[in-house]
């Protein structure tokens, strides 16, 4: 199936993977530095926030790093876009719009509850994909396995229900 | 800074080509129907876990000594996963997808974006009354880095 992202093939996984154990290996042994990335939303806070959960030292000590990185995912994106068929601002969504199809209002309210979720959960539970799913989970760490589990779950259950019964 | 830009801009590249910041793989692996997110962290914590092992095991970094503090778990492991994974399923984003779709130029990203913000600023703000319900670590620590 080719990607959204201007019917470019995708990598295979195993390559994707390794390039994934690669970046997360050397951030630790180059910087020292735990990946993690739903706490990149807490650094974006802590910019304009001043509630004493965004002035604490454990997160401005680390912002200095992660906010660079999360700037890179975006630069990352931008150069896969324009080395892949160029870049162009774009609203199209595959089976979205096929099957739940919204415009471009509903999609962006559509998206904004996501976010809230993916927001308040991420932080709630201490990690995404990332911090827990590939960090934790490579590092064996209880709580690490059952949050990646609880979120998969979640997930499976909403994208069965939405594709599988709502909109059928 | 700028090594962090860059290990930002390769594992942003490497998401963006992999199908994890694409809407159709990540609702393909939900429905048990694509195979290529399970391989893709499967292969990552494959590779991952032994070298973290290899690392802890030399006990030093080129910054320094190793620190990886345990990480206790709590009510809201279970109930942030939970809410974590609906969201996910809803946008067809987790977190570094979220940037790295802003950046492939995805407008719809925008507001996935902006929602997490205010879903994790509302976490923040709301962290003393959230903390005795789910007992989460104290105030200064925090849910912990990830």
């Amino acid at each position: 199936m080719p990607l959204i992202l201007n019917g470019l093939p995708p990598l295979h996984w195993a390559a994707a993977g390794a390039g994934i154990a690669a970046v997360t290996l050397l951030l630790l042994v180059l910087a020292n530095r735990r990946l993690g990335i739903s706490s990149g939303f807490e650094d974006v806070c802590s910019l304009v926030l001043r509630q004493s959960y965004f002035r604490r030292e454990g997160l401005l000590s680390t912002r200095r790093w992660r906010l660079p990185f999360v700037v890179g995912l975006v630069a990352g994106g931008f150069l896969s876009a324009a080395a892949g068929g160029g870049w162009t601002p774009t609203w199209a969504l595959g089976m979205f719009d096929e099957r739940i199809g919204l415009g471009p209002a509903g999609k962006l309210a559509w998206m904004f509850a996501g976010g809230l979720f993916i927001g308040f959960g991420t932080r709630l539970g201490g990690g995404c994909t990332s911090g827990h799913g590939i960090f934790g989970m490579s590092n064996l760490e209880l709580p690490s396995i059952v949050t990646t589990l609880s979120f998969m779950a979640g997930g499976l259950v909403t994208t069965q229900l939405l594709y599988r019964v709502v909109f059928a | 800074m700028l090594v962090y830009l860059l290990f930002g801009t390769a594992f942003g590249f490497i998401l963006s080509r992999s199908g994890a910041a694409d809407y159709n793989y990540i609702q393909g692996m939900f429905l048990l129907e694509e195979f290529q997110l399970y391989g893709i962290i499967g292969t990552a914590v494959a590779l991952t876990a032994p070298g973290l092992w290899l690392i802890k095991r030399v006990g030093r970094t080129w910054r320094g000594p190793v620190r990886l503090d345990p990480r206790p778990f709590n009510r809201g492991n279970v109930a942030g996963g939970l809410l974590f994974g609906v969201g996910w399923s809803i946008a067809g984003m987790c977190p570094g997808p979220i940037f790295v779709n802003v950046g492939e130029g995805k407008i719809h990203a925008l507001a996935a974006l902006a929602g997490a913000l205010v879903g994790a600023g509302a976490f923040g703000a709301l962290y003393g009354r959230l903390q005795q319900a789910f007992r989460l670590p104290p105030l200064v620590v925090g849910t912990g880095q990830g």
